[in-house]
C-alpha cells in the first residue's frame, strides 16, 4: 500500500500520560488542524467528509487521509456571506476552514443527514475546483434492497476516490483497511468501557480529545496512540468521587465547545455520549474476508449506533437513548442540540417525553460551537447537578 | 363536482375550478374523519399517489394543511400549541402546525383531518423523515420512507441505461413493491395492476399538461401568476394526481392558457417587469406579498416552487404502461430528483428560465422554516449574479411564522429593488 | 433660486437637507424622531430651511425617505433610503462602489454603479446585532455616553471576544466581562469588533469594491470606523455629511425633478403609496 509514512501527530510521543493528553487536547482544540497540513506536506491526499458517518475505509484504502469535517470554533469571516440566516454554525465554519485554506482537500463528501447538509455539497462544489459529492446513505435501511443499494453507492464512491488518488482500490486494499479500522473500533470501545465503568480514570475532555483525533490523523497513528495511552489510563490510581453519572446527547454533528465538555467533566462523570458518533458508528468488527464493500454496507445497516439523522424503524431514538442510559448506569441526561439544528431540536421533544415517562432527570440546552461565554449555562448546569446530588 | 364546459367564461376558469376541487377534497377528508376513517399521509415531493389511489386511500398532504392555517391566518395559534408541547421556535412551521392539528384531533380551518392509516414519504426533505417519526409515536401506524437518491454532484445526473441509474432504479423499485405489500396489509385489498395502469394514464395526462402550462407562460404578457394562480394549480396537481378529474382539470387549464396566449390576455393590467420566484411563498401575507410586486407592474412568470412542490412533475415524465412498476420507479427517480435539483442545483435551470421567459429580475425568498429550500440560496445567488447580468432581490422571512415576517421591512426592500430595475432599464435604454 | 429638499425619517433620528440648483448643501438639520413621526419630519424640514435661509416657497420638490417616508406629508414623492444612500454616497465620493449604512435599527450594504444606480443591496435581518442599537445596549451597560464609545474603544490593545449576537444579551455579556475584571476599553473594542465583523460579512454579500463609503449615524463613531477599516483592510470614505446621506440622496432625487420635471431615475416611485 502507498500510505505516506509521514507521522502527522508526533507531539505526544515519549511523554507522560498527563502531558500526552495535554498534547491531544491542544491538537483537537486548535482550529488550524495542523495534522492535515502535515499530511499534505508529506505528499498525501485528503478526502474531506462532512458529519456524521462516512466509510473511511475506502479513502484509507486509496492511501488518502479521511478527514472528518466537524466545523471549528472560529468566526466564519469569509463563509458567512455564502449563507442566509437561521442556519447552524458547523455549515459555515466547515466552509470557512476550506475557503480560508486552513484545511485543503482533494474531494469533499456530504450526506443527506439533514436539509442543510445536503445543500452543503452543492455550495461546496460552487466554491471549489475539486469534486464535491453527496453520498446517499439510506434512510430506509428497513428495505430488503438497502444493502445492495448501499454497496453500489460505496462502489460509486470508490470510483470517485480512485480517480482522485490516481490508482485502483482493490478488494485486498479494502480488506487491509477494514482490519486497521476494526482495531480502531476495538480501542474506541475500550475507551468507552473505561468511561462508563471507571469514569474517574479519565476526564470527559480527555476522552473527547482522544476520539476527535481519529478524524484528523491516520488510523494507524490513532491505533498506536490509543494502545499506548489506554493501558496507562487504566493504571491510574485516581479516587472515585461522589459525582452524578450523566449521558450527553446532542454531539452527533456540530460539536459543543471544548470548554463545555470541560465544564461537564468538572461537575459530573460523562459516562456515555454521542460525541462524534460517526467515528464510532459501526459497533462491531466488520468481516475482513469476502466482499469488503458489502461487509461495510451490511455493518452500516445491521451493526451501527443511532443518531437523530438516521431513520430506522428498528431504532426509535428515544428507546435507544433509554438503552444508552441504562447500559452506562447513568442517573441523568443532558439533552443538547446545536442552535438551528432541526433534527437535534426535533429529537429533543421525543427524548424529553420518553425520559419524563421513565422518570429520568434531564437538562435541556442548546449550544453553538463558537460560543465563548458559559456563565449562564454553567450556573444552570451546576444547579441541575446539585439538585440531583442533594435530592 | 360537475365541470362547466362553456367556453364563454374561459378566462379564470382554472382558478374557479381549482378552488372548487380543493374544497371538494377537504370536504371528502372531513367526511372520512367524521366517519372514523383514516387516510394516507403523504408529501409533495414524491407523494406515491399512483400507488395509494390504487388502494382507494384518501390522501392527506400535511404540508398543504399547514400552509392553509397560514393563509387563513390562524397559523400562530397552531405554532404556539406545538411550541408549548416542546417544539423549538427554530423548527419547521409546517411540522409544528401539523403537530398541533394532530393534538387537536384533526381540527383544521378547512374541516376535520382524518388520522393516518399509513404515511409514505421520500428522503427528498429530511424534515419529512423527522415529521413522520412524530406520527409513528402518536399513532403507531406504518411509516414508509422511500429512498430516492438524488443528484450526487453538480451536472452529474445519470439516466436510464447507466449502471448507476439502474442501481438506483432497482432500489426504488424494490421499495415500491414493499410499499404495495404494506398497503395491502393496511387496507386488506389486493393490488390491482389494471386499476394502477389507469391511474398512471391520468397521471401522464396531468404531467404532460402541467409541462405545457408552464411553457405557455413564456408568452408576453404572461398568462398566469406563478405565485398566486400557480399555487391553486399545485393544490390540484398534488391532491388529484392519478385521478380522472385531475387529468381533465389540467387539460382544461391548457385550453384556457392557450386561449389567453392566443388572445394576448395577460395576468396583469400592465406587465412592466417579468420576475422569477425562488423559494416558498410567504403564506402569512400571501396576497399582500404578491401586491408588493404587482403594484410596481411586476409579474411572476415562473418559480422553482412550481417545480419542487409538484414533485418534479413539471418535467412531464410519462410512465410506460407496459412495465408500470419499473416505470414508476424511473419516473419517481427522475421527477423527485428534479424537485431536489430545483433546490440544491438550481442555477443552470434559472439561467435557462431567464432566457426562455425573458426575465427582468429574480426574487429569492429563503424562509426560516425550510432549510431544504433555503440553505443554498445565498450562495446560489452569488454565482447567478456572477454569471449573468440580472437584478436579484433576497428577502428572508417565513412561510408560516408571522413573527419573522416584517411587511414594512419587505416593502422597503421591494421598493428599492424596483427603483433599481427602473434605473437599470433607463440606462439600458440610453445606451440604445 | 430653485431649491430641492430631502427628508430622511429614520427609526431613531430624522434628517433634512436642502440643496441649491448646483447641488450644494445649503441647509441641514437633525433631530430625534420620537413618537410623532409627521411632526418630526416637519420640524426637521423647517429647521433645515431656516439654517439655509431658504423660504419654503423656493423649494420646488421634496422627496421623503427612510422608514417614515410616507409620513413626510408635505413631500412630493418617496424613494427608499437604500436608493438615497447609494445616490448620496456617489455624489459626495464619486468613486464609491460599496456603501455601508449603519443606523439605529439596521445596517445596509449597498453596491452602486458609477452613475449612482443600485446594483445590489443586503440588510441585516430580524436582529439588531451589528447596528447602532447594539452599541446603545453596550453603552447603557457600561454607563458611558454613546458619543464617547468609539474614542474609549480606541484605547484598547487587548479586545475581548463578544460571542452573543443578540442585542438583548449584549448588555448581560458586557456586565459579565466587567464582573471578570476586564477593562472597559477592551470590552468596548470587542463590541466594535463584533459589529464590524457582522457588517463586513453583510458587505461581502454585495461585494466589497473600491471605494467604500460609510454612512449613517454610526459613521460618526471613530472606533467603528477603525474597526471596519481593520476588518476590510481598506480605508473608508467619511465625511461630516455621511450622517445626512439619506436626506442628501433624497434631495438629489428631488433635484432631478426640479431640472427635468420628472426624473426617470425615480419613475414609478411612490405608485404603491
Amino acid at each position: 500500500m502507498t500510505v505516506t509514512t509521514t507521522r502527522v501527530f508526533p507531539e505526544w510521543l515519549n511523554k507522560s500520560l498527563d502531558d500526552a493528553l495535554l498534547e491531544c487536547r491542544e491538537m483537537v482544540e486548535s482550529p488550524e488542524f495542523e495534522t492535515v497540513a502535515r499530511w499534505r506536506e508529506g505528499g498525501g491526499l485528503v478526502v474531506g467528509h462532512f458529519q456524521v458517518y462516512f466509510p473511511e475505509e475506502i479513502a484509507h484504502a486509496a492511501g488518502m487521509l479521511p478527514f472528518k469535517m466537524r466545523g471549528a470554533p472560529l468566526e466564519p469571516d469569509q463563509a458567512d456571506s455564502h449563507f442566509g440566516s437561521y442556519l447552524c454554525s458547523i455549515l459555515k465554519t466547515s466552509l470557512e476552514l476550506s475557503v480560508s485554506k486552513r484545511v485543503e482537500l482533494d474531494v469533499f463528501f456530504s450526506h443527506p443527514i439533514c436539509d442543510a447538509a445536503r445543500n452543503l455539497a452543492a455550495i461546496w462544489g460552487r466554491n471549489h475546483d475539486y469534486p464535491s459529492q453527496i453520498l446517499y446513505l439510506p434512510q430506509n435501511p428497513n428495505s430488503s434492497g438497502s444493502v445492495d443499494y448501499l454497496r453500489h453507492e460505496y462502489d460509486r464512491a470508490r470510483r470517485v476516490i480512485e480517480e482522485i488518488a490516481g490508482r485502483e482500490i482493490s478488494d485486498d486494499d479494502l480488506q487491509r483497511s477494514v482490519e486497521v479500522f476494526n482495531e480502531n473500533r476495538r480501542l474506541m470501545r475500550e475507551l468507552y468501557e473505561i468511561k462508563s465503568e471507571r469514569p474517574w480514570l479519565i476526564a470527559a475532555e480527555d476522552a473527547y480529545a482522544l476520539v476527535a483525533l481519529a478524524g484528523m490523523i491516520p488510523r494507524e497513528e490513532h491505533n498506536e496512540l490509543l494502545s499506548t495511552l489506554l493501558p496507562l489510563v487504566r493504571e491510574r490510581t485516581n479516587k472515585k468521587e461522589d459525582r452524578i453519572r450523566l449521558v450527553f446527547e446532542g454531539g452527533f454533528c456540530e460539536q459543543p465547545p471544548f470548554d463545555l465538555v470541560r465544564m461537564l467533566g468538572r461537575t459530573s462523570y460523562v459516562v456515555d455520549d454521542d460525541f462524534l458518533i460517526g467515528l464510532r458508528w459501526i459497533t462491531s468488527d466488520v468481516p475482513s474476508e469476502g466482499d469488503p464493500l458489502r461487509s461495510l454496507a451490511e455493518a452500516y445497516i445491521e451493526a451501527s449506533s443511532y443518531s437523530p439523522v438516521q431513520h430506522d424503524l428498528r431504532k426509535p431514538k428515544e428507546q435507544m437513548l433509554l438503552e444508552r442510559i441504562r447500559e452506562s448506569g447513568a442517573e441523568a441526561a443532558i439533552l443538547s442540540a446545536a442552535k438551528m439544528c432541526e433534527p437535534g431540536l426535533e429529537e429533543q421533544v421525543a427524548y424529553t417525553h420518553a425520559l419524563d415517562e421513565a422518570g429520568i432527570s434531564y437538562f435541556v440546552t442548546e449550544f453553538e460551537e463558537n460560543m465563548s461565554s458559559f456563565d449562564q449555562l454553567e450556573m444552570q448546569l451546576e444547579t441541575f447537578v446539585e439538585n440531583l446530588l442533594f435530592a | 363536482m360537475t365541470i362547466d364546459t362553456a367556453v364563454s367564461d374561459l378566462v379564470g376558469r382554472g382558478n374557479r375550478e381549482g378552488a372548487a376541487l380543493f374544497k371538494d377534497w377537504f370536504t371528502e377528508l372531513n367526511e372520512t374523519a367524521e366517519n372514523g376513517g383514516q387516510a394516507a399521509y403523504v408529501f409533495v415531493m414524491g407523494s406515491f399517489n399512483e400507488i395509494l389511489k390504487a388502494f382507494d386511500l384518501p390522501v392527506v398532504f400535511p404540508e398543504i394543511n399547514s400552509l392553509q392555517t397560514a393563509v387563513r391566518r390562524v397559523a400562530h395559534e397552531y405554532l404556539e400549541e406545538a411550541e408549548d408541547y416542546g417544539y423549538s421556535p427554530d423548527v419547521c412551521g409546517y411540522v409544528k402546525a401539523d403537530v398541533a392539528t394532530q393534538l387537536r384531533g384533526g381540527e383544521h380551518p378547512m374541516g376535520r383531518i382524518p388520522p393516518p392509516a399509513i404515511s409514505v414519504l421520500t428522503n427528498a426533505c429530511n424534515t419529512y423523515i423527522k415529521w413522520a417519526e412524530i406520527w409513528e409515536r402518536f399513532y403507531d401506524t406504518p411509516t414508509f420512507t422511500i429512498d430516492v437518491p438524488g443528484t450526487r454532484q453538480a451536472g452529474g445526473q445519470t439516466w436510464s441505461g447507466d449502471s448507476d441509474f439502474e442501481a438506483d432504479r432497482k432500489y426504488v423499485e424494490v421499495q415500491i413493491r414493499e410499499l404495495i405489500k404494506v398497503c395491502e396489509a393496511v387496507t386488506g385489498k389486493k393490488f390491482d395492476i389494471d386499476k394502477f395502469r389507469e391511474i398512471l394514464t391520468h397521471a401522464n395526462t396531468m404531467s404532460r399538461s402541467w409541462k405545457r402550462i408552464l411553457e405557455l407562460n413564456q408568452a408576453t404578457p404572461s398568462v398566469f401568476s406563478a405565485l398566486t394562480d400557480g399555487t391553486i394549480f399545485l393544490g390540484v396537481a398534488n391532491g388529484f394526481r392519478g385521478t380522472e378529474v385531475g387529468a381533465r382539470y389540467f387539460e382544461r387549464l391548457v385550453e384556457e392558457m392557450e386561449y389567453k396566449v392566443a388572445n394576448g390576455i395577460g395576468t396583469a393590467l400592465e406587465e412592466k417587469y417579468r420576475l422569477l420566484f425562488v423559494g416558498v411563498p410567504c403564506y402569512p401575507i400571501f396576497r399582500r406579498f404578491n401586491e408588493l410586486f404587482t403594484d410596481w407592474g411586476g409579474t411572476f412568470v415562473n418559480s422553482t416552487y412550481l417545480w419542487f412542490a409538484s414533485g418534479g412533475t413539471n418535467r412531464g415524465f410519462e410512465y410506460d404502461l407496459k412495465d408500470p412498476i419499473a416505470s414508476l420507479a424511473e419516473g419517481v427517480l427522475v421527477s423527485v430528483r428534479d424537485a431536489m435539483d430545483a433546490m440544491f442545483y438550481q442555477n443552470e435551470a434559472l439561467e435557462e428560465m431567464i432566457d426562455d421567459f425573458s426575465v427582468d429580475g429574480v426574487i429569492y425568498h429563503p424562509i426560516k422554516s425550510c432549510r431544504t429550500v433555503s440553505t443554498g440560496l445565498a450562495d446560489g445567488r452569488r454565482y447567478l449574479t456572477k454569471d449573468r447580468d440580472i437584478a436579484t432581490l433576497f428577502l428572508e422571512s417565513d412561510m408560516m411564522d408571522r413573527r419573522v415576517v416584517s411587511e414594512a421591512q419587505m416593502k422597503n426592500r421591494i421598493d428599492a429593488f424596483f427603483e433599481g430595475l427602473a434605473s437599470r432599464r433607463r440606462l439600458a435604454g440610453s445606451k440604445g | 433660486m430653485a431649491y430641492a429638499a430631502g427628508v430622511d425619517v429614520g427609526s431613531t433620528q430624522t434628517k433634512a437637507v436642502v440643496i441649491d440648483e448646483h447641488r450644494n448643501i445649503v441647509g441641514r438639520s437633525l433631530l430625534d424622531t420620537g413618537a410623532n413621526v409627521i411632526k418630526a419630519a416637519e420640524s426637521a424640514y423647517v429647521a433645515a430651511l431656516k439654517q439655509g435661509g431658504v423660504d419654503e416657497e423656493e423649494v420646488e420638490f421634496v422627496v421623503g425617505t427612510g422608514y417614515g417616508r410616507y409620513r413626510v406629508t408635505f413631500g412630493n414623492t418617496q424613494v427608499t433610503e437604500i436608493s438615497c444612500h447609494g445616490r448620496g454616497a456617489v455624489h459626495l465620493f464619486p468613486e464609491t462602489r460599496t456603501v455601508v449604512d449603519m443606523g439605529g435599527q439596521d445596517t445596509k450594504a449597498i453596491s452602486v454603479s458609477a452613475s449612482g444606480e443600485i446594483t445590489d443591496f443586503c440588510m441585516n435581518d430580524k436582529c439588531a446585532a451589528g447596528t447602532g442599537r447594539f452599541l446603545g445596549a453596550a453603552a447603557a451597560a457600561l454607563d458611558i455616553p454613546l458619543g464617547d464609545l468609539g474614542r474609549v474603544s480606541l484605547q484598547s490593545n487587548r479586545p475581548i471576544k463578544i460571542s452573543t449576537t443578540c442585542t438583548v444579551f449584549a448588555e448581560s455579556e458586557v456586565l459579565a466581562w466587567i464582573g471578570k475584571g476586564k477593562k472597559i476599553e477592551d470590552i468596548l473594542a470587542g463590541v466594535h469588533k463584533s459589529i464590524a465583523s457582522r457588517s463586513a460579512s453583510l458587505m461581502r454579500r454585495v461585494g466589497v469594491d473600491d471605494q467604500v463609503t460609510f454612512t449613517g449615524g454610526v459613521s460618526r463613531n471613530e472606533g467603528m470606523v477603525k474597526a471596519l477599516e481593520d476588518r476590510l483592510g481598506t480605508e473608508l470614505n467619511i465625511s461630516e455629511d455621511c450622517h445626512y446621506m439619506g436626506a442628501l440622496g433624497a434631495a438629489l432625487f428631488a433635484h432631478d425633478h426640479v431640472i427635468s420635471g420628472r426624473s426617470p431615475a425615480t419613475e414609478g416611485a411612490g405608485v404603491s403609496s
